[in-house]
């Protein structure tokens, strides 16, 4: 057989199949066409999306924090909406008509057949006018949602963070196509680090229409049917008597209080004041209330846990004293004159008191400054930013919610940088030395500090959550967050926190918080403020033996670290080591004139 | 430069190239107009640079192709067993890589790869091709195709695979397999066909085996031993067939008869009939497709654009594509006839061949006379490696066209 033959083999091979696609062609598209085209009439689905309600967050203790309600969406499928009721529909929802037109128009991500939400949260009122005249408003509809409900009498903003609709900025930017307009999705908080989880997995449900757009019925009874995968539950660390307890405490100061269990990291109850209600986040998204928040000269939307870098004061000696142990500059033991003032170059540095000789155990218990001033010269720049950097400072914690700053700790570059090389000089160490100065940190790196103390170098990522549910499988999925050690000898962790346990117990800064029952360690700590009343710091943990609560209170303008730091965190940590309802039994007695 | 510009570029293949593209673009904006999902341009811009990348190709002397073949071969043997490590799962099967946003599968890479080492092979006989008579060179011819296809079908992708192996009788043929051979190596297909649908069916397709057999008149006893041959795979099909789940039977049956199972894989190919045949003489018009428009049939814009052509632009429209489809397999074929290069000759008939496995399957899936087998319709469905994979092809065969004077 020649190649001219083979080629002639070829053609004709290509030719029957040829013909055979047109016969076939020919047979259903001219002979069968009325047939198939009656068929494709009724045939059209029309697909309704289901969303999931999302999955609800739990304390500690099976207490729900946040929860769902059900809610009414008013839904438009624009293929179907007769434009001539386009005011009457635009008046019962309060949209102005042009708004609600250009929503039909521009309506993202799915197409003209299936319904739109238009509106969320409608007043049941509105759903039974669209329910009567259902027949003469073709195409408004209405779906049920969940919606967020939060069912405690505290509010818990800043962590649980609200799910809201989802923006057109959100929308072009997401990765794929999973959320639709009028989707809602995790903002901010918990609600926004653990979206993914939440928001489950939307489902389809497909109803037969003819090519009007009228309903048939389901689609074989259903059984196309695609079932949303419901969201994930959170199981969060957070107690919910301590998180109430402590919103109350809190009053109406601005400020923070984070306390975590030193021994995982998990947060036990998590402030930031002023605050929000969520629950205006819930189903419409208001923007009168939105804005409100934003321009408030009072920033309640600023998270003051993770976002604040204050300068520590007194709380910072702690760390001082570990990085002087560190590079032998102390020993646990040893002691350094403390004579009531100190001089570097032609300036005079003031302390509230002389203390004569003392080891670094009492520094921290009276919180001598002068100490610090000579620990701050002896240790240098470069051993305050290694040791600052090893206890979580100049850095993010990992807190599990968003926008976390890293604050700031200074080093040579920095200083390098901010005045020019040798335009500064180590002087900047003497106020740094006590905690005062250019440095920023945040109540929450401040917790993870205080916890690591406590457990002799062990420092835990903070973190809410401690599990996550899933609520198609009831299974439960251990979160893993990061532990590291501080490896440091015990000599000296055991120096800073007998310091602590007498700052309470001793005679120290935080004498008026001394409770019967529980060992109570801490430091007081007062931030100058330039532009106003100093800042009111206390860290602490208790028990002294077998730490089970670390806490961090931080006050804005509330001046002395023991006259509003020491009394809410000790009745804190009373409250969490005694139960619900526990209140401190000694007397919290506000000290006149404070002490740092 | 004496040569008019007919001489040096493939006019034919590249204008009918183009048109058949075209065509794919207006049918994947028509089938994603109501979805607003962006594929239209995303296929537009790689449709421009591979039309460029294409007509680059066609200048490439055959001799660089021929020598660096059998390396691109085996560098995408080594792609197809990196993706079955590191490949990204897409609906169940491990076949692409994720390259920034885009999906990018060694198999279509591996296709052409194939193609050009195997035509290489084969063009190295002595003033000749190889004599795949022989059975030591048939065989070696046939490990260069199956190597990958196990590799393919591995990820797993059936439909792939299948295509990988639709070349190699075609390429077979036309470097001289003898028919009779040829013949007996597609007997069996036939007997497994008349078991399928019955023991009656199979005393005929075996009657029907024994008929050709003796037109051949050759060796009697080979044409004994293939017949018995034949009667055993029959016979065991249909025993084997008996013992499979009846879900599984079903799988099969609608293959041939989708009405037996309309909501599994009968369902997409129930809805495309009714869309290509509610399309009439004329069709719907553009973007007028109730069927398509409502999106009755998932992935439109993939495997199944073909029902956008039929509902929107009717008998004539279909019909229009076909021909064109014909016309570039026709002239592939026509290259590999009248170049003189047996490397690009071979390649050509490879070309052609996936072209049309490609067509009959996709467009006989979607007109329901065959089976629902997950390939793309060449340079019209959605999807940028196989795109990009067909206009090589067709740079390679105007090559072909090219250099049909070079040996």
């Amino acid at each position: 057989m020649d190649i001219e033959k083979r080629k002639f083999f070829i053609y004709t091979v290509c030719s029957i199949i040829f013909a055979l696609f047109v016969v076939r062609l020919a047979y259903l598209q001219l002979f069968n066409k009325e047939e198939l085209a009656k068929e494709s009439d009724k045939n059209a689905v029309k697909t309704i999306t289901v969303t999931p309600p999302r999955g609800l967050m739990y304390d500690r203790n099976g207490h729900v924090l946040v929860d769902n309600k059900p809610s009414y969406t008013v839904t438009i499928t624009p293929s179907q909406f007769d434009k001539n009721n386009l005011n009457e529909v635009a008046g019962i929802l309060e949209i102005p008509p042009d708004e609600l037109l250009e929503n039909l128009k521009s309506f993202k991500g799915t197409n003209r057949f299936n319904p739109a939400k238009i509106k969320r949260d409608v007043d049941f009122k509105v759903i039974s006018f669209i329910a009567e005249n259902r027949d003469r408003l073709l195409g408004v509809d209405y779906q049920t949602d969940a919606i967020r409900f939060y069912p405690n009498n505290f509010r818990g903003s800043h962590a649980f963070g609200y799910a809201s609709e989802i923006s057109e900025k959100g929308l072009s930017k997401q990765i794929g196509d999973y959320y639709k307009q009028g989707d809602v999705v995790g903002s901010n908080g918990l609600e926004s680090t653990y979206e993914p989880y939440l928001r489950g997995v939307k489902g389809y449900d497909f109803i037969t229409v003819d090519v009007k757009g009228r309903e048939l019925g389901s689609l074989n009874d259903g059984k196309n049917d695609i079932p949303p995968v419901n969201g994930s539950d959170l199981i969060l660390g957070m107690d919910r008597d301590l998180q109430e307890y402590a919103e109350k405490l809190m009053g109406d100061s601005r400020g923070a209080i984070i306390a975590v269990d030193p021994r995982t990291g998990e947060i036990l109850c998590f402030v930031s004041k002023p605050d929000f209600d969520l629950s205006s986040f819930a189903g419409k998204t208001d923007h009168k209330v939105f804005s409100a928040l934003l321009n408030d000269p009072e920033k309640p939307l600023f998270n003051r846990v993770v976002q604040t870098k204050y300068p520590p004061g007194s709380t910072w000696k702690m760390l001082m004293s570990m990085a002087a142990m560190g590079e032998g500059i102390l020993t646990p033991t040893s002691t350094v004159a403390c004579n009531g003032s100190f001089s570097y170059g032609n300036r005079s540095f003031a302390d509230h008191g002389a203390y004569g000789n003392i080891n670094v155990t009492r520094a921290i218990e009276v919180s001598a400054n002068v100490f610090y001033y000579k620990m701050g010269l002896a240790v240098g720049i470069d051993n305050y930013y290694k040791y600052g950097k090893l206890f979580g400072f100049g850095q993010k914690t990992g807190i599990d919610i968003p926008n976390e700053t890293s604050g700031l700790l200074p080093s040579q570059q920095y200083f390098d940088k901010r005045y020019g090389e040798n335009k500064w000089t180590q002087g900047l160490l003497v106020s740094l030395g006590i905690g005062q100065g250019e440095l920023g940190v945040s109540p929450v790196q401040m917790v993870a500090y205080t916890a690591a103390l406590a457990m002799n170098g062990l420092y835990c990522q903070p973190h809410f959550v401690t599990k996550i549910r899933s609520n198609s499988t009831g299974l439960e999925e251990d979160v893993k967050f990061e532990q590291r050690r501080i490896d440091m000898p015990q000599a000296y962790y055991d120096a800073v926190k007998k310091g602590m346990f007498l700052v309470v117990n001793g005679n120290g800064t935080a004498g008026n918080i001394k409770s019967s029952e529980f060992t109570l360690c801490g430091k007081t700590g007062t931030a100058q403020n330039s532009s106003g009343k100093n800042h009111s710091w206390f860290v602490g943990f208790a028990p002294f033996d077998d730490p089970k609560i670390a806490i961090c209170v931080m006050g804005e303008n509330e001046g002395w670290g023991s006259s509003f730091g020491a009394p809410v965190a000790g009745a804190l940590m009373v409250r969490y080591l005694g139960g619900p309802g526990k209140t401190f039994d000694g007397d919290i007695k506000s000290v006149a004139g404070g002490q740092d | 430069m004496n040569k008019s510009i007919f001489e040096r570029i493939d006019l034919m293949l590249l204008i009918v190239t183009i048109a058949v593209i075209i065509c794919g673009l207006l049918a994947i904006f028509s089938a994603t107009y109501t979805s607003g999902a962006d594929y239209f341009s995303k296929q537009l811009y790689f449709s421009v640079i591979g039309i460029i990348f294409m007509i680059g190709i066609s200048f490439v002397p055959p001799r660089i192709i021929a020598r660096s073949s059998y390396i691109i071969y085996l560098l995408s043997i080594v792609l197809l067993v990196v993706v079955l490590i590191i490949g990204k799962k897409i609906s169940g099967s491990r076949s692409w890589f994720s390259m920034g946003g885009f999906g990018i599968q060694p198999s279509e890479f591996a296709k052409i790869a194939t193609i050009l080492a195997l035509a290489n092979f084969l063009s190295q006989g002595e003033d000749a091709f190889r004599n795949v008579n022989r059975f030591p060179e048939f065989l070696k011819a046939c490990a260069i195709v199956l190597i990958p296809v196990l590799l393919i079908m591995k990820q797993p992708d059936m439909g792939t695979s299948l295509v990988f192996l639709s070349m190699i009788l075609p390429v077979l043929f036309w470097v001289g397999l003898s028919p009779y051979v040829l013949f007996i190596i597609i007997t069996p297909v036939i007997a497994v066909l008349g078991a399928f649908f019955g023991i009656n069916y199979l005393i005929g397709a075996i009657v029907l085996i024994g008929l050709i057999l003796l037109m051949f008149k050759k060796n009697a006893f080979v044409a004994a031993v293939v017949i018995v041959l034949n009667i055993a795979i029959g016979y065991s099909f249909d025993t084997l067939y008996h013992k499979l789940q009846p879900y599984q039977q079903k799988r099969i049956t609608a293959v041939f008869d989708p009405s037996t199972d309309p909501l599994g894989s009968g369902y997409n190919v129930i809805q495309s009939k009714v869309a290509i045949g509610s399309g009439g003489l004329f069709g719907k018009g553009f973007l007028q497709g109730t069927q398509t428009q409502l999106k009755f049939i998932p992935e439109q814009w993939t495997d199944f654009i073909f029902c956008m052509i039929g509902e929107e632009f009717g008998f004539v429209g279909s019909i229009l594509i076909l021909t064109l489809y014909m016309i570039i397999i026709f002239k592939l074929v026509n290259n590999a006839y009248m170049t003189k290069n047996r490397f690009l000759s071979v390649a050509c008939i490879g070309f052609a061949s996936i072209v049309l496995f490609h067509l009959v399957i996709n467009v006989g899936m979607t007109i329901g006379i065959m089976p629902v087998i997950g390939i793309p319709l060449p340079m019209m469905s959605y999807g940028l490696s196989s795109l990009l994979s067909f206009l090589v092809m067709m740079g390679i065969a105007m090559s072909a066209y090219r250099y049909r004077n070079q040996y």
